[in-house]
């Protein structure tokens, strides 16, 4: 039943059977917009555990991640680049920021303006955090210190967005 | 300082064997925030604008996680929705869609309304308890709230 219901969700790249054949699993891509080259390894190696559920995908500035988003320019396959479930996008980005990509998907006329963006941001700066609900993200995470709560910040994100949030249809 | 109070979470259900098990499963999770239940939207909306019985935001604190039944007796969810997303502290209030609605265009409807995320009402007891912690270690412990003014703001 979990998997039908994926299956209409955009983001969903591949259905694919374990090898006990018990169960099927929906891998997701998420979309990392992160600029820094260490902050993407640690990100990545949290994630390592997910890979049968989670396939990351990564762009480093916000120019790419509008491409990348409305499919344009080296993104328009997407066969290779998928169209996100959600976005973990970094705030202080070269060229567009983190705040710009925000305004720019939300004011986008057609369906992919709903597409939920999950804030992950070295800054706990309260202006910063108000700044980004304001432009609508729809929650703010903070790049924790230490690799073990980066792990559990992927455990949360994997459990709370993959499992048990439903998403809206970027199709219609 | 407003960092160490613990911040309410506002509970909106009107179904009361839903709002018992959710209260329950927040009980068993040992969530130790104040929850404030109310069953009907225009109570809701009196409480989130501070109006009538609820103008006292010392007692009556802006919640920090909003959770929201959509079919509701007075105004309905979306309403409240519609409302809150043209208020400009208000909207900032992360809010989790719950209910029992799992078609595709109401989903599309309350995030195009400003919800954070859309959850729907699982039906066992154990899964709600789930759910509970699920909302409790992500959104209490996890997520960034944004700054609304706090009651102890309001104080001095």
């Amino acid at each position: 039943m979990t998997v039908f219901k994926a299956q209409r969700r955009a983001g969903i790249i591949e259905l694919s059977i374990d090898d006990e054949g018990e169960q099927g699993v929906a891998q997701s891509s998420v979309l990392l917009v992160e600029d820094d080259p260490a902050d993407y390894r640690f990100v990545q190696r949290a994630f390592e555990r997910f890979k049968d559920e989670i396939k990351l995908f990564r762009v480093t500035n916000g120019d790419d991640a509008v491409a990348y988003i409305a499919g344009e320019g080296p993104y328009e396959n997407r066969g290779v680049h998928p169209f996100p479930l959600v976005i973990l996008l970094d705030l202080k980005l070269p060229r567009r920021s983190g705040f710009e990509v925000l305004q720019w998907l939300r004011s986008q006329r057609d369906s992919i303006h709903r597409l939920p963006v999950v804030v992950l941001s070295g800054s706990d700066e309260p202006k910063d955090v108000n700044r980004a609900y304001d432009y609508g993200a729809n929650s703010y995470l903070c790049k924790p210190n230490g690799f073990q709560q980066l792990e559990r910040l992927a455990d949360q994100f994997e459990a709370y967005w993959m499992k048990l949030n439903e998403f809206p249809n970027l199709q219609s | 300082m407003a960092e160490e109070v613990l911040r309410t979470i506002l509970l909106i259900e009107d179904e009361p064997s839903d709002a018992e098990l959710l209260l329950r499963g927040f009980d068993k999770a040992k969530v130790l925030n104040p929850i404030v239940h109310l069953s009907n939207g225009d109570e809701a909306l009196r409480y989130l604008a501070g109006r009538g019985e609820f103008y006292d935001r010392i007692k009556f604190p802006l919640p920090a996680l909003i959770l929201l039944d959509l079919k509701l007796p007075g105004i309905t969810g979306i309403q409240l929705l519609q409302w809150m997303h043209v208020q400009d502290e208000i909207k900032r209030i992360p809010l989790v869609v719950l209910t029992a609605d799992d078609r595709q265009e109401t989903v599309n409807a309350a995030y195009d309304l400003g919800a954070n995320s859309y959850l729907v009402k699982p039906g066992k007891a154990d899964e709600i308890a789930r759910m509970v912690n699920l909302l409790q270690s992500y959104w209490i412990a996890l997520n960034q709230p944004p700054q609304l003014v706090m009651a102890a703001d309001l104080a001095n």
